[in-house]
């Protein structure tokens, strides 16, 4: 559905994506993750055809976005930074301006989407007597109108309180399995990542440091919680013997490659350690993004 | 599909009041011009100087004079600057605000967009200049009787028309005058579509305008007034010689169409290459 290749990004001496590679199948809710000015708005202003990138090819639906704009974004729905209306006029009034740029759109339609986003009996009030939430709901709206295959949502909870947060993470998880969307989805809110997205890329400082499935960055380190009777002489024994090849804090440590619970626990035993617990440790997105953010760190310094 | 995108860029563009400012401060100037010239000396010296030329001045000071007396100091001063206004708020307003990140989110090309926004201000230039000159003959026909034309102006214009005449004459002016005000619209367009705020766009155009007017104005310069904008924007000053010149109508208005293409191509390519980001 998207296919960045090599996507390189200037702003003068200022590198803002270097090398960018991202291919987004269908149907999935991808995620794209990174600090500010990490390169996700460049990213998504690129796949939009409103920034143009320096190298590399960028492809949306089969269509190459810098070339054939028109065709590539006919079926794409987008919430690109801060969502902005004209204030003086009606939801509904915005939403028939906005459809015209697409094809048109039927009153039946833009009532469709007005009920779908929860605005029915607001659709007429003038947008600057909106509340937030609802802003982002007609933001939502808008996307929704030419009924696409893709919707590319930049931060659309921010600013929202939590319980709009949550709304918004029901609609999209709502857009995907109901109407089959495929959605790239860029925010902070790492819980909120990690609860409805398939897949994640994290930049960091413009470049890419991950690029993969959710599940995956939960068993990228394989931790285990550890309370025997001397962690200090456990820790050292399994770290010569190769079972482990780490540990965090005073509880926990990390396998080896190839090696399981069971072989720890043999050598444990066989020591004659006392074993109270021994459990494996499913890493969080957050604990997995801080650790991205301190490689990458390291290795710009 | 054109008219789905014009008819919105229509309703945003009349569905702000900054839209009205134009409008209401024209007509209020109108007003103060037809009373100025009712209650002061005024219509008594346009009396003498029609009289000194053997002309009874009854017949002349006339609601469509003064329609004409009130749209020179508007077609030099006002006008220029709501077009201009309006077209240097035509796209920075939008990038300024974000929506144009909302509407450039959709499959039109950015070509496309400017020339949809462009026509929505040639047809608020349009409406502008018909609600100046209707509002012209009303408010001038509310002080001021029925009659013939006089339109002078010191230096450059002495022309008397039968009221049949004035009329015609009257309504090509104004016609012309459109011309005048979407080339306006399109200077503030054409920087509108850099990357600058909406005042610097509007600014910028008035700027263009008056330095080619202070030029064409210039002794030195009298030899090289067609190379002047502001030379060629009055070319509805012609409708009221006699014979009209038609020639120089032509060459004015082609000049100004050559002037509103540069100007559409020049802001197309410069909004091309740029990148619409916050």
């Amino acid at each position: 559905m998207i296919d960045l290749s090599n996507v390189t990004k200037r702003f003068g001496p200022r590198l803002a994506l270097d090398a960018f590679s991202l291919s987004v199948p269908e149907r999935a809710i991808y995620g794209l993750l990174g600090h500010n000015g990490a390169g996700k708005s460049t990213a998504i202003g690129i796949l939009l055809g409103q920034v143009w990138p320096t190298a590399g090819d960028v492809r949306v639906c089969g269509f190459d976005v810098t070339r054939d704009r028109r065709h590539a974004l006919a079926q794409v729905g987008a919430i690109f930074e801060a969502p902005a209306f004209y204030d003086y006029l009606s939801g509904r009034r915005n939403l028939e301006i906005l459809a015209g740029y697409t094809a048109s759109v039927s009153p039946k339609r833009i009532a469709e989407v007005i009920e779908w986003v929860g605005l029915t009996g607001r659709e007429t009030s003038a947008v600057k007597t909106y509340s937030h939430g609802m802003r982002a709901r007609l933001a939502l709206a808008q996307a929704m109108l030419p009924n696409p295959r893709l919707l590319i949502l930049d931060e659309p909870g921010d600013g929202l309180d939590p319980e709009g947060i949550h709304e918004m993470r029901a609609t999209v998880v709502r857009l995907n399995r109901e109407l089959g969307l495929t959605i790239l989805f860029s925010s902070h809110l790492l819980t909120e990542v990690e609860q409805i997205c398939t897949d994640i890329a994290v930049l960091h400082s413009g470049r890419k440091v991950f690029d993969g499935r959710v599940a995956d960055t939960k068993n990228s380190r394989r931790m285990v919680r550890l309370r025997v009777g001397n962690f200090d002489a456990a820790v050292k024994d399994l770290r010569e013997k190769g079972l482990i090849t780490g540990f965090a804090g005073s509880d926990s440590v990390e396998l080896a490659d190839n090696i399981d619970t069971p072989e720890v626990v043999k050598r444990l035993v066989d020591l004659g350690m006392p074993v109270f617990e021994v459990t494996p440790v499913r890493q969080t997105l957050e604990e997995f993004y801080l650790e991205l953010m301190n490689a990458g760190r390291t290795a710009k310094n | 599909m054109l008219y789905l995108q014009l008819r919105g860029e229509l309703w945003k563009l009349f569905g702000k009041k900054r839209t009205y400012i134009g409008f209401t401060i024209i007509l209020l100037t109108q007003l103060v011009v037809t009373v100025w010239f009712k209650y002061t000396r005024a219509s008594p010296a346009m009396g003498r100087i029609l009289e000194g030329n053997g002309y009874v001045a009854d017949q002349f000071l006339s609601g469509l004079t003064v329609a004409i007396v009130m749209l020179i100091p508007i077609a030099y001063v006002l006008l220029p600057l709501y077009v201009a206004l309006i077209g240097g708020d035509m796209v920075a307003k939008e990038v300024e605000d974000g929506t144009l990140r909302m509407i450039l989110s959709r499959p039109i090309s950015r070509m496309r967009l400017l020339l949809v926004k462009w026509l929505a201000g040639a047809v608020f230039a349009v409406l502008l200049v018909a609600a100046l000159a209707g509002f012209g003959v009303l408010f001038g026909h509310l002080f001021f009787r029925f009659g013939s034309l006089f339109v002078f102006i010191p230096g450059e214009l002495f022309s008397v028309f039968s009221p049949a005449d004035g009329w015609r004459h009257y309504g090509l002016s104004n016609i012309l005058l459109i011309a005048n005000a979407i080339s306006m619209m399109g200077v503030g367009f054409m920087f509108s579509c850099f990357n600058v705020k909406p005042a610097a766009a509007t600014i910028l155009a008035l700027s263009f305008y008056f330095v080619n007017f202070v030029l064409q104005q210039i002794p030195y310069f009298r030899d090289y007034q067609h190379f002047f904008f502001t030379h060629h924007l009055n070319l509805w000053h012609l409708m009221f010689d006699q014979p009209i010149p038609w020639w120089k109508v032509g060459q004015s208005l082609s000049v100004l169409v050559g002037f509103n293409v540069s100007f559409l191509v020049i802001g197309c390519a410069v909004f091309h290459a740029r990148d619409i980001k916050s």
